[in-house]
């Protein structure tokens, strides 16, 4: 192996355009499941209906993909609360509260299911992509396509902003206080429930936001949300289940592994290696590579 | 004068209803309308289809010398390959069909073999293609297609020399037909005295190949041999385009035929060669030119050069098998092995499961269109050097 390839700007470039866009991804599947406790396995779909309006704004009307990202954002916003007034709050509410967390996971991939094929019947299970901002343009020894670049910028500045609504936004501190100990949140007086509907809608969000990008460096499909949702997992499995932070670190962490480990042992291992990270943080730092570990108190 | 009329009126109402109430000949297949395969095997199934409207207004289909109406009876293997050979084996047993359609792809060709053994139901394939499947001697199945990849291979070697390549890169996806032609063609390279300055091979749900790309671009290989599928070929011209490969010979081996590359990558896909035997701009296919006009319209798009082709193919054997040789099935077995088919691709004829007639082609994109660039016998274009990309 040359030892030029692995320090080439290339690979370093491949590495941040990656971990934006996890991350992107990990925050909003981090944030449902700190604060309530739910894991959406179809937190993808929601990735692949975002790439879908950025991709039907362009392909029909031009409209820039940065531009349609935000309608994407908006509208999965909107779905994300009104999901939760009528269906998650409900439930929350009724005695079923404990099974719902527990079979989570189930009713998830139940649904992930559905809006695939819902959508493959829709739009048809095609491929599609658009060539939106693609001139090359070179930075040092790196030369990127227009759009990456732009993906990269828009989702570093959206990960930055989350970061600052965690640290210094009441809402932000309050998601902060519900995902570190519920029910004393709710003691201290925080509005668990209007703060539960503000997670969805941000969270629902950002991943549209993520898919939106991604449409303009890929292509979409219907079945495209799936492996987003995985490493969604292994990222705050890294991070840290419900650390927001950590959820930007364990996504640079894993496209690190999946560019430069592929680059150092072979492509043929990417599963293994990621896997393989995801399983040795679950034994050896289950709390997450930045988390404390819990006590007895 | 009444009695008669009356009589003739009966005994043509009689004749009507005979004809109408002819039971439908039951076609059955399973195929990836969901999951990850959908995308890739959504032009087969449009040509099913485009072949269920055509058979629709023709009346029916010839069995033995009479017309029947057909029904299709379908169901969505969700890309897994493990559901298909229940599927077919409920369509023989369960909705006793007459005529079997094949599934998308090698891995699903393969699943079913056994249940096509058990049952003796004879089933002409089309998107598959295997050395293994061959060596079995299966007597069930038959491949139109001439991309079996031991062939494949030696017929890409001497494309090569052909364009006095010295120097090959190659990326391999970790899928069955990919490793096999890659098993045949390593030895061809090397025996041929063509040296390979990357070699590596990725997984199928790979998202990124930039550090293959930048080895490739280092090693500037006269020629790039991406053994893939579909999406990682996305990811390849993106790739490639960034980085500036500038190989003159750039070979994405499945995936380019389908028209959303033309549609994704416009001028950039120029210059790319592909796996493929049929092109609407071969003149001595009278047939190639109407299906794919026939195609366009339906579906105002092109057809996949390769599985559209090779699944129109199938159905043509199928057809002028079952012409001669009704709905019996040792019959229907007899006809495919012995007699030739006229097709869209010109003749075919099979010896064990391969089709002996058609020679293994590539193609080229030239401003857009898929040419048969090799061989010489065969082609419609010359071969160009990789333009450009743009910008």
């Amino acid at each position: 192996m040359d030892l030029s390839v692995i320090l080439s700007g290339q690979l370093l470039a491949s590495v941040l355009v990656l971990a934006s866009l996890y991350a992107l991804v990990a925050i909003g599947l981090n944030l449902v499941y700190g604060t309530m406790r739910l894991l959406n396995v179809a937190h993808g779909e929601l990735v692949m209906l975002g790439g879908y309006v950025a991709y039907w704004g362009f392909a029909q009307w031009g409209i820039s993909p940065l531009i349609s990202a935000l309608f994407a954002m908006a509208v999965a916003a909107a779905a994300g609360a009104l999901i939760y007034i009528a269906v998650i709050r409900r439930l929350f509410r009724s005695r079923f509260q404990a099974r719902v967390e527990a079979n989570s996971l189930l009713v998830f991939f139940g649904i992930s299911i559905i809006v695939q094929n819902v959508t493959a019947l829709a739009f048809t299970a095609n491929n599609r992509g658009y060539s939106y901002l693609d001139d090359v343009i070179a930075i040092g020894d790196a030369r990127i396509a227009a759009n990456r670049l732009a993906a990269l910028a828009v989702a570093s500045v959206a990960c930055f902003a989350c970061a600052l609504f965690f640290r210094f936004a009441r809402s932000g501190m309050a998601m902060r206080a519900i995902i570190q100990h519920r029910e004393a949140a709710a003691l201290v007086g925080i509005d668990v429930d209007r703060i539960n509907l503000q997670v969805f809608a941000l969270g629902f969000a950002l991943a549209a936001l993520a898919g939106a990008l991604i449409s303009m460096t890929q292509t979409i499909s219907p079945f495209m949300g799936f492996p987003f949702t995985v490493s969604g997992f292994v990222i705050i499995i890294l991070g840290g289940l419900g650390n927001l932070p950590g959820s930007i670190f364990g996504a640079t962490i894993l496209a690190a592994v999946e560019v430069y480990g592929v680059t150092l042992i072979s492509p043929s291992f990417r599963s293994i290696l990621v896997y393989g990270v995801f399983i040795a943080a679950l034994v050896l730092r289950p709390q997450g590579l930045l988390g404390r570990p819990i006590k007895a108190r | 004068m009444k009695i008669a009329l009356a009589f003739a009126a009966t005994l043509l109402a009689t004749t009507i209803t005979a004809a109408s109430a002819q039971e439908p000949v039951k076609i059955g297949y399973a195929i990836s309308k969901t999951g990850p395969f959908a995308p890739a095997a959504r032009t087969q199934l449009q040509t099913y289809e485009l072949w269920a409207d055509q058979v629709a207004a023709a009346g029916g289909i010839d069995v033995g010398g009479t017309k029947r109406p057909v029904k299709f009876i379908s169901y969505d293997d969700q890309s897994d390959f493990s559901k298909a050979p229940a599927i077919y084996e409920k369509l023989i047993t369960d909705d006793k069909v007459d005529l079997l359609l094949a599934p998308w792809g090698t891995p699903f060709h393969f699943s079913v073999v056994g249940i096509l053994e058990k049952y003796q139901f004879p089933m002409v394939g089309n998107s598959a293609a295997s050395v293994t499947i061959r060596d079995i001697k299966p007597g069930n199945i038959w491949f139109p297609t001439s991309a079996i990849p031991d062939r494949l291979a030696a017929e890409l070697v001497k494309f090569l020399q052909a364009q006095k390549a010295n120097t090959v890169a190659i990326s391999t996806l970790q899928l069955p037909f990919s490793l096999e032609v890659k098993k045949f063609l390593m030895p061809a390279l090397e025996s041929s005295g063509l040296k390979v300055v990357v070699n590596d091979e990725y997984a199928p749900d790979v998202k990124d190949l930039t550090a293959t790309l930048t080895k490739i671009k280092q090693a500037a290989p006269d020629a790039v041999l991406m053994l893939c599928y579909p999406p990682d070929g996305v990811l390849y011209l993106k790739g490639a385009r960034e980085l500036g490969i500038v190989s003159p010979f750039q070979l994405l081996l499945v995936g380019p035929a389908d028209p959303f590359f033309e549609k994704t990558f416009g001028p950039n896909l120029d210059g790319i060669v592909t796996m493929g035997h049929w092109s609407p701009f071969q003149a001595k296919w009278p047939k190639a030119r109407p299906f794919y006009d026939a195609y366009v319209k339906k579906f105002n798009e092109p057809p996949d050069y390769l599985d559209s082709a090779l699944a129109w193919m199938s159905i043509e054997i199928l057809e002028q098998a079952v012409k001669t040789a009704g709905l019996d099935k040792a019959k229907i077995r007899q006809a495919i092995s012995t007699e030739t088919f006229d097709t869209i691709n010109g003749p075919v004829k099979f010896k064990g499961v391969e089709n002996v007639i058609t020679p293994t082609m590539f193609l080229q994109f030239q401003k857009g269109q898929a040419q048969i660039v090799w061989p010489a016998s065969e082609a419609t274009a010359a071969f160009e050097p990789k333009p450009a990309w743009t910008k």
